[in-house]
């Protein structure tokens, strides 16, 4: 009753079925994989019982002429991606995800390789057959893991130099790999071994300066940003800051409507608000929530809103969350800009005013005897 | 209607009589079912009614869907019947089939341009209402409208112009002034929610981060029901409110008593013995303006350290509403409930600003909202359950207050207006 054709999916409906229990036992509960792996299960077993209703489409399995098979590597790679999985299981999620990748590839090369030998009586035709199904899958991750490889050696080059180290370093490698294709172009008769070779040493190249660059570790400035958090400089007074981000202004997320825009205009502020037909010298914003200001400068000068946060506000220490970041000091500030440009300002007002002993505002150094007050009820 | 004709066979074999009979039982329980749905669907006592609009923006989506189901309905009716003529008509009697023919230019084109047409004039017609309803320019009182799991809270920014000079803050029940083209603008404070009142308006969603107008306007004093119509979670088929129209007269005393300063119970009474009860479990969650500790310092809630919305409703004013939790309790008794909801227009304002008093109070439901509240209505408040949330509540724990505690609290909360 049971030919090669359903033993097979019986047996890797039963593997699933083992990964499956592992990976919700081991890994994680209701996570991605899980589904992921189910849905492999449940295809599995459909096909099995089509297999088996068919009866194999009755197909006779051929007596396996000895001469025809040849030595294969895959019973080993699958031992190992075994090996793997059950390694994943004690020391690392990766470990197991990679087992089961490589025990899944293995099987497919062992199965496929397997399935041509006893093809035909002719090696060579059993031979192409094997390369007609496979190599349309695995030209194409292979070439993606190396071109991986190579990719990600060079980021970690590109992130140990220096920033113009690095753009000479991008100039000289494209032109070196212009300059090497080119001649590929003009020469079509250079033998295969050679091209590939100069291939190789690239790459090997990249692969060798990538290791090295990983042993140097991030330039300064990237690990001066690693341990920056987003509000480390806030400088919210009239002048400017070093850390002025020009990109920041006139992004298009600014439209998304917001509670109040504030606008700065011949020494007047004032808040604008849509149902409010004049503009407003206060906004009512609701407490605990995430509220985001807009604030548009029509002055000449270079101009930034200050939002106070008032005394209340300290209690909320939890930098951990980082839902305000604000903790230390009481105040939070869009940056400086020109004339006609825009500033998005999102902040959670988590006390009521009543619990403030001065009101909260929104104001603009340099601007006197002006603010918006900011009401939480 | 006469069935006689069809059934008032005269047959003499006892299976026929039964089969007469269980065609005629069959018939009567398909007319029975057909008017009960017909009746029921005309029902006058229904407070989410969509056919019957109560201001003029609900007046307007009305005006646009009456014509437009008169004429879906015509047609719909014609195309059943020639569908059932044709079926009947052309059935198989073993007749030869009829010639075949393919394609009829004329017929096809006249019959894609008809429906074109009335798409287009419907279009034209449902464009405008779409831009009238989004209009806020003509905007008369301006209210915010939060949603979070599962009630409304609503705060009313300063305007002088009717008499609000201090932030005014409520929940379940939105009150407006009747005859007044009212703005409400809408946010969220964890997931979407959706903001309906019937009879006022159509939907609106509540977004996150995100503030959306919605115009109300009611022609005449009364409360018109709705319900949250975005799913947002456990308890949001309890996520109901209610908007109560009042008269200007009636909404500037509402206004006015608002922002009224809190008044502490007297010494030695047993509402009193509340407030120290409220200050010690319940002012974590809920703020009463107003309210001091006894050592002098303002007692200030901190909903964002308890609450995974950030917020619990304001409880400054409670006895000023009729309902709590969503709206989904009424804090009325059924017989003052009754009297308040059916009073006439000219009578409900001075009816529902009397508040809540002891003799009225719906103790049962309060009490049991006190003694566990996740047991009547459903929320994320089992303490040990809390991993998702970082150790933070949706809804109101379950407090294991002692009955006595209870009666004080009760006392304390009627104080409250
Ligand atoms: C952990 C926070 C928390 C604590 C503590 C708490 N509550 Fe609540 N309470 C809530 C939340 C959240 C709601 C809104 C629940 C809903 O409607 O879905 C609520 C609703 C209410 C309501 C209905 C209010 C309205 O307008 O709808 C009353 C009344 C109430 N609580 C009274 C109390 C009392 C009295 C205490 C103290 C014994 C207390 N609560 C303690 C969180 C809390
Ligand atoms: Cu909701």
């Amino acid at each position: 009753m049971f030919k090669v054709g359903s033993k097979l999916f019986l047996g890797l409906t039963g593997f699933s079925t083992l990964t499956l229990v592992a990976y919700l036992v081991f890994v994680e509960r209701l996570a991605l994989g899980g589904v992921a792996l189910s849905m492999v299960l449940a295809a599995l077993v459909g096909l099995s019982a089509v297999i088996i209703m068919i009866n194999d489409g009755d197909s006779e399995v051929q007596p396996r002429d000895a001469a025809l098979v040849r030595a294969s590597m895959w019973p080993l790679v699958t031992v190992a991606g075994f090996v793997l999985l059950v390694l994943g299981l004690v020391v690392a999620k990766v470990y197991f995800i990679f087992g089961i990748v490589v025990v899944l590839a293995a099987l497919t090369e062992w199965l496929v390789q397997a399935w041509s030998e006893s093809a035909s009586d002719d090696a060579a035709h059993n031979e192409s057959a094997r390369r007609r199904l496979l190599h349309p899958i695995e030209f194409p991750v292979i070439a993606t893991l190396g071109l991986g490889v190579v990719i990600f050696a060079f980021s970690r080059i590109m992130l140990a130099i220096s920033k113009s180290a690095g753009a000479v370093a991008f100039i000289v490698l494209a032109s070196l790999v212009l300059l090497v294709g080119a001649i590929f172009a003009l020469r079509p008769a250079l033998k295969t071994t050679l091209v590939s070779g100069i291939c190789v040493v690239g790459a090997v190249g990249i692969v060798a300066g990538g290791i090295a660059g990983q042993g140097v570790g991030l330039r300064a400035d990237l690990v001066e940003a690693l341990e920056e958090g987003h509000y480390t400089h806030r400088e919210c007074g009239e002048e400017k800051s070093k850390y002025f981000d020009k990109k920041a202004m006139k992004t298009l997320s600014l439209r998304t409507n917001p509670i109040a825009v504030v606008e700065l205009r011949d020494g007047v502020l004032s808040a604008v608000m849509t149902g409010f037909n004049d503009p407003q010298k206060s906004v009512s914003v609701p407490r605990g929530n995430a509220v985001t200001f807009i604030f548009r400068n029509f002055d000449t000068a270079e101009r930034r809103m200050v939002a106070s946060l008032g005394t209340a506000m300290a209690v909320d220490t939890n930098t951990e969350g980082d839902k305000e970041g604000h903790s230390d000091t009481n105040e939070t500030c869009t940056q400086l800009i020109p004339q006609g440009a825009e500033q998005a300002l999102t902040i959670v007002y988590s006390k009521p005013s009543i619990a403030q002993e001065a009101p909260l505002t929104l104001t603009v150094p340099g601007v006197e005897g002006q603010a918006i007050e900011v009401v939480v009820p | 209607m006469n069935h006689r004709g069809s059934f008032g066979r005269r047959d003499t074999t006892p299976f026929s009589v039964v089969m007469v009979k269980v065609r005629r039982l069959g018939q009567r329980v398909l007319v029975a079912t057909g008017a009960v749905a017909v009746l029921g669907s005309c029902a006058t006592n229904a407070p989410q009614d969509t056919w019957q609009p109560k201001g003029p923006n609900a007046k307007m989506i009305d005006d646009l869907q009456q014509p437009v189901f008169a004429v879906a309905g015509i047609i719909g009716i014609i195309v059943s019947v020639v569908i059932t003529y044709a079926m009947w008509r052309y059935r198989d009697r073993g007749q030869p089939i009829p010639e075949q023919t393919h394609g009829k230019p004329a017929l096809e084109i006249t019959l894609t341009v008809i429906p074109a047409l009335i798409l287009a004039v419907v279009g034209v017609f449902t464009f405008r209402v779409i831009f009238d309803l989004a209009r806020t320019d003509d905007t008369e009182l301006v209210i915010n409208v939060t949603g979070q799991q599962w009630w409304w809270e609503y705060d009313y920014p300063v305007q002088n112009e009717w008499g609000i000079t201090q932030p005014i803050i409520s929940s379940g029940q939105l009150v407006m002034p009747a005859g007044t083209k009212v703005l409400l603008r809408e946010t969220s404070r964890d997931v979407i929610h959706s903001y309906w009142i019937p009879a006022l308006n159509g939907k609106r969603d509540a977004v996150p981060g995100r503030i959306h107008t919605l115009r109300l306007e009611a022609d005449e004093p009364g409360i018109y029901a709705g319900q949250c119509t975005e799913f947002c979670g456990l308890s949001h088929a309890n996520m109901r409110m209610e908007a109560v129209a009042l008269s200007k007269e009636d909404f500037a005393k509402w206004i006015a008593n608002q922002q009224a300063a809190y008044r502490a119970p007297a010494e030695g009474t047993l509402a009193k013995e509340g407030e120290s009860v409220f200050l010690n479990q319940c002012v974590r969650c809920h703020q009463v303006d107003g309210l001091k500790r006894p050592d002098g310092t303002l007692a200030i809630a901190a909903p964002d350290e308890n609450v995974w919305s950030g917020a619990a409703p304001n409880l400054t004013k409670l006895m000023t509403r009729n309902t709590f939790a969503g709206a989904m309790f009424d804090l009325l008794r059924d017989a003052c409930r009754d009297d308040v909801w059916k009073a006439k227009s000219a009578e409900f304002g001075a009816k529902y600003l009397a508040g809540v008093d002891e003799t009225c109070l719906n103790v049962n439901d309060l009490r049991a909202w006190l003694r566990n509240a996740p047991e009547v209505k459903p929320m994320y408040a089992n303490p040990a359950l809390l991993a998702d949330t970082n150790g933070k509540y949706r809804g109101m724990p379950n407090l294991g207050l002692s009955e006595s505690d209870i009666d004080k609290l009760v006392a304390y909360l009627l104080t409250l207006k």
